[in-house]
């Protein structure tokens, strides 16, 4: 092999008392791709990070071409060459292509023939830009494409990319991976972290994986030891077949039907249209699609926190206008939200005092229910922190210093305790590692015993997994709905997920 | 090496270690200004205690200080519990004490003490909550921001106060000095022990302990708690913003009032110039001092009462102007943020090897 | 009648100049991501700096420069506050408006009734000579032409040049600011401290030019009616103009009905007009704004730091 264009020597840093990166070594070549695999938390991007100036290592060398380097912000990593493509893209997003452009990359460019400049290497590789487009104009490929010509026009020679198919369609991840192969060719190097095993093996040249902040192994690519199954083993820890036992459950009675709902959302998101189906007792009815088709308004609209304008609802049995609908009482619908940290419970709170959010009815006493039992509330929530081994001292911790995994249960605790008619669980194990995911899995399927599940979610496997009915949902429209058992069907559903139907 | 490092869990009693550091900064800033003035800051700092601790009558003059301080800090307190700025308090204790004068002067004239004072506390809880209501509904109805809008309505109170007394409120018999007649003995707050501490003391006390176990046991101090800390965590559990904006805006601008209330009917015993002279914008350094405990706010209320007792005493001795007491209220809520800013970190020293744990999904150190 | 009209448009653009400069240095700070709400005690501390400046050397230039300077001194504590250690930035404002009123009115005690030196209106030649307009803009303070210059040249500043791009990007989202090589923490700084170099020159305006003499109340609100004014002109320096001068033409309006004993609206009433119609532009502005036209940078008040 080549001699590395980038070398990471002992790399370790320490957040507070965890440590991120422990004594790691990674290297760097040219026309090359090295995937980065773990798990969430695993410290893939921290060790990113700190390539690419963001972070500082505690100890550690990074040399280029032999050279020993330092950087002390993302600036001086990029002087050096090295850039990153965030999973958040760092645009600014009321101004234009050409503005975001103009900030980062002033030294190689003029500002009157921006434009031309921006063409011109934009053509170079494949990637079709419009410079007076403003940020927010711009499907997430897009932003991406603009990220990748900010950093190709500073000359940068490492190219790092952070999960950067989580937020694309199908479609865009092929045209993503058809830009990386023309990246490669022209001779950068390039580092891809994900934890999506099919993508590593599709694209990388080199492979390495972290667990828990080391570095479990670094190969090249072209083993045949290399199977999905050795990586995933690799990456977690211990043979994972991520299977539940989903016991069969005789559907009963419709709890939820929606006859041509269609509504804007609260908040400007995308809005959904036409909406159809039924969620029975007994069944997990999923919704499927990439973030952003309408389903967050959809569930605002079904849990009443946001308005639909036209078709109707029933709940129950009883059918409702959505006017009658927002002012109607939802006591028997639990919801988990998509965002557990700043919807789902409250940070600076206690968990004992957040598993009284949505339940405050239960704990109310004295004339008008003036008062409130937090004692009571601290008493349940450690039963649940038994029930659902929850790791966390006391009732007393404060929600943001429990991991993500752990508060998804605190939260899917209290809502299970609301005794359910109708269970809507929203993206539940989105960042979760994996046997947390498992647990709230298990309950899912535990509730629909007694309760109707409609599960929100972006994620296949967690869909295939867990579901009965499947509905696709693109653009706001349900494409089509799917029997789960049916195995032809089921196979279409990536590509509805892209709007391709039929 | 020593480093200096972010502090993964905040200390047990951080809001106190806060206060405290806040406290010694003031001191620093207050020496300093002593210095360059030519006092020797222990002398000077001795003629303050002195003036604050050196007679039981001292000492009660602070205490009619600490009593609209009170009020104030309550009601800025309050407000920001739900993140609502009511920079408007000031506003706010004039209305309580133009409603408070004209209960007592021409509303009820005769009436009772025991009907009388009960009445007054009363219209100035409703003076004080009808002015901060505009702001509240402004918020609440068209999301306008309550800093400027409090704020701005301070300057409409007082010079409509002062319309008041200048014109048709006027004493007649006063020889041209502007205010309003004195109220009736009847709707004088009682005073204690032969001093100027009356009444709304106790009163203040009260219903800081009262605000406490309506913040801490009610369903109403839960919801807005929560609305206070995560705007969509309240959303999401059903809780209404706009009324809770409505509910506390109110409650605020009560408390607000009853601070003009007990200037008006405690120490002046009529409206007139020395009604607005700050009290309700210290009551944002009284409120934040307290880190927004309803409990603490007595006692940052008497910390602030003593500085200006104590601020008047250095002009008797020195010669120096009293409102060095605003530089060092300032000091105060500056070396407050630097406190909180400082416990943040902890200085680590060498050779102290602990174990260091893996990293795990807990640190969320990817993204 | 055109007397009266010349007279009253005369007075309102002198009083609106102090405003019209707080708010322009405002519109820099806030456009920086950051909220001072220290106007006023930055105000108050540079008409004080500026009138002991020019009482005590007799120089004018001495006076502006010593007025200005104060006012930006006193604004790099809210920039180390907020900037370095992240405090909240609301109440950090309060503080600083405290501290500044303190201040001066601690040092400035021995000033009061004080004859220091007065900038007078000046004529500007040829200009004002055109008839009427002449008289109304062109028969003013210093100060005037100095803002009559600044306010399209901030605009310039800000929407043409590098650094104007610079400065809105870090006021819009810091964190890619930072990524895209951009020293946050100076960049806010700088805005900051330009917003206290206008507060402080505004200042010196009221008690050189303006009220010419010291007194503790003499900003009187303006401070804060100038960050109500940020809002009404969406953060644009060009309409800060029309926002500024709203406000002094109430103000001379209540000059002119007093000097013309006019009694059809009360005195009282007039006085609190300038506040309440900053709250009605308020609620205006506010309900007419809608989320993705509105103008305010999105990162404002928002403390930035790389590790989060």
């Amino acid at each position: 092999m080549t001699e590395a264009l980038v070398s990471l020597r002992g790399i370790s840093k320490q957040f507070g008392t965890v440590s991120a990166n422990l004594d790691i070594d990674f290297d760097i070549h040219r026309g090359r791709v090295h995937a980065l695999l773990g798990e969430n938390g695993a410290g893939k991007s921290t060790l990113m990070s700190i390539l690419a100036g963001r972070y500082r290592a505690d100890s550690g060398t990074i040399t280029i071409n032999g050279t020993s380097v330092s950087f002390s912000s993302p600036a001086s990593a990029l002087g050096h060459g090295i850039g990153m493509v965030y999973q958040r893209f760092m645009l600014i997003e009321s101004m234009t292509v050409a503005e975001n452009l103009l900030l980062s990359a002033h030294r190689r460019i003029d500002r009157k023939n921006v434009a031309l400049t921006i063409q011109e290497t934009a053509q170079q590789y494949g990637l079709d830009i419009d410079p007076h487009k403003y940020i927010f104009e711009l499907s997430m490929g897009e932003r991406q494409r603009v990220e990748i010509i900010k950093l190709l026009l500073l000359d940068a020679q490492v190219l790092i990319f952070d999960e950067p198919t989580a937020v694309l369609t199908p479609p865009e991840v092929a045209a993503f991976f058809s830009v990386i192969d023309t990246l490669r060719n022209a001779g950068k190097g390039i580092v891809f972290i994900t934890h999506k095993l099919e993508e590593v093996l599709k694209l990388a040249d080199d492979i390495s994986v972290m667990r828990k902040g080391r570095l479990i192994v670094s190969t090249r690519a072209d083993r045949e030891s290399l199977s999905r199954r050795r990586l995933a083993q690799l990456m977690v820890g211990r043979d994972v077949v991520l299977q539940v036992v989903k016991e069969p459950v005789e559907p009963g009675d419709t709890v939820l039907l929606l006859e041509n709902l269609s509504g804007n959302g609260s908040l400007g998101s995308v809005s959904f249209d036409d909406i159809s189906f039924e969620v029975r007792r007994g069944e997990i009815f999923s919704i499927i699609g990439v973030a952003g088709n309408g389903q967050s308004a959809l569930v605002e609209a079904i849990t009443g926190l946001g308005p639909a304008h036209s078709g109707q609802l029933s709940f129950c049995g009883r059918t409702y206008t959505p006017r009658q609908w927002l002012n109607s009482s939802k006591d028997t619908i639990a919801y988990v939200p998509e965002d557990r940290y700043h919807t789902g419970s409250v940070g600076t709170m206690s968990i004992g005092e957040n598993s009284g959010l949505t339940r405050l009815s239960a704990y109310q006493n004295g004339i008008g229910g003036m008062f409130l039992d937090r004692k009571q509330m601290l008493n349940d929530c450690a039963a649940a922190i038994k029930t659902f081994n929850i790791k966390a001292e006391s009732p007393d911790d404060t929600a943001d210093s429990l991991s993500g995994g752990n508060l998804q249960k605190v939260i899917l605790a209290r809502e299970l305790s609301r005794n359910p008619r109708l269970f809507i669980a929203e993206q539940p194990t989105q960042g979760l590692d994996i046997s947390a995911t498992e647990d709230i899995w298990k309950a899912l399927l535990e509730c629909r015993k007694e309760a109707a599940v409609l599960l929100v979610t972006g994620d296949l496997k967690e869909v295939l997994s867990l579901s009965d009915r499947i509905g696709v949902i693109f653009n706001g429209r349900i494409l089509e709905i799917i029997d789960a058992h049916d195995a032809d069907a089921v196979g279409r559903v990536g590509l509805l997920m892209a709007g391709v139907s039929s | 090496m020593i480093r200096i490092e972010k502090r993964a869990v905040l200390p047990r009693y951080h809001h106190l270690i806060a206060a405290l550091i806040a406290f010694a900064a003031a001191l620093g800033l207050g020496s300093a200004i002593f210095i360059v003035l030519g006092v020797n800051p222990f002398s000077a700092y001795q003629a303050m205690f002195n003036g604050v601790f050196g007679s039981f009558h001292s000492f009660s003059e602070v205490l009619v200080k600490t009593t609209p301080l009170i009020f104030t800090g309550l009601a800025v307190a309050v407000a920001a519990s739900m993140m609502l700025w009511n920079i408007g308090a000031e506003g706010q204790l004039v209305w309580g004490g133009i409603f408070a004068a004209g209960t007592a002067l021409y509303l009820l004239p005769s009436a009772p003490a025991s009907v009388l004072i009960p009445m007054i506390i009363m219209a100035s809880a409703c003076g004080g909550m009808m002015w901060a209501l505009i702001p509240g509904l402004l918020k609440a109805r068209f999301n306008v921001n309550e800093i400027l809008t409090t704020l701005l309505l301070n300057y409409v109170a007082i010079i409509y106060m002062e319309h008041l007394f200048y014109g048709p409120w006027r004493d007649p018999a006063g020889f041209g000095f502007p205010g309003t007649a004195q109220i009736p003995e009847a709707a004088h707050l009682i005073r204690f022990l032969g001093t100027r501490m009356h009444l709304g003391f106790p009163l203040a006390l009260a219903c800081a302990l009262l605000l406490f176990i309506v913040m801490k046991k009610s369903s109403w101090g839960y919801r807005v708690q929560v609305i206070g800390s995560e705007a969509r965590a309240a959303r999401y559990a059903g809780f209404s913003v706009s009324r809770h904006t409505l509910l506390v805006m109110a409650l605020s601008g009560a408390l607000a009032g009853m601070a003009g209330m007990a200037e008006v009917c405690g120490i002046h015993y009529r409206l007139q110039t020395g009604l607005a002279v700050g009290y309700g914008y210290d009551g944002i350094i009284v409120a934040w001092l307290a880190q927004l405990n309803p409990l603490a706010v007595p006692f940052t209320a008497l910390l602030l009462g003593a500085l200006f007792v104590g601020g008047e005493q250095l002009q008797t001795v020195f010669g120096l102007p009293s409102t060095i007491s605003l530089i060092l209220e300032a000091a105060l809520l500056f070396g407050l943020f630097g406190g909180q800013a400082l416990i943040r970190y902890r200085i680590v020293f060498p050779g102290r090897k602990k174990e260091i744990p893996t990293a795990s999904s807990h640190s969320g150190t990817t993204s | 009648m055109i007397d009266d009209i010349t007279f009253i448009s005369q007075i309102a653009i002198k009083s609106s100049v102090a405003v019209l400069l707080a708010t322009i240095g405002e519109i820099i700070t806030e456009r920086g991501g950051v909220l001072n709400l220290g106007v006023e005690g930055m105000m108050l501390v540079g008409a004080l700096a500026g009138f002991a400046a020019g009482f005590a050397t007799q120089n004018a230039l001495v006076a502006i420069t010593a007025g200005m300077l104060a006012g930006g001194l006193l604004s790099l504590v809210h920039a180390f506050f907020t900037v370095k250690l992240r405090s909240n930035q609301v109440l950090c404002g309060l503080a600083l408006t405290i501290l500044g009123t303190g201040l001066a009115n601690f040092m400035g005690r021995p000033l009061i009734g004080a004859a220091g030196i007065r900038i007078r209106p000046v004529q500007v030649p040829y200009l004002s000579d055109i008839p009427v307009l002449g008289d109304i803009f062109f028969f003013q303070s210093p100060f005037a032409y100095a803002a009559y210059i600044l306010v399209p040249l901030a605009w310039y500043v800000l929407f043409r040049t590098r650094a104007g791009l610079v400065v809105r990007a870090v006021g819009e989202d810091a964190a890619s600011a930072d990524a895209a090589g951009v020293n946050v923490s100076l960049t806010r700084t700088l805005c900051i401290f330009s917003g206290g170099l206008f507060a402080g020159l505004a200042g010196t305006y009221l008690s050189l030019s303006y009220t010419p003499g010291w007194k503790e109340t003499m900003t009187g609100g303006q401070g804060w009616i100038a960050i109500a004014m940020v809002i009404f002109c969406t953060w644009n320096p060009l309409r800060a103009f029309f926002g500024a001068l709203l406000f002094g033409g109430l103000t001379a309006l209540q000059f002119f009905f007093q000097a013309a004993s006019i009694d059809i609206i009360p005195s009282y009433i007039l006085k609190m007009m300038p506040y309440l119609l900053t709250i009605g532009v308020l609620v205006i502005v506010t309900t007419s704004s809608r989320r993705h036209t509105s103008a305010a940078p999105a990162g404002l008040g928002r403390p930035f730091s790389r590790d989060q």
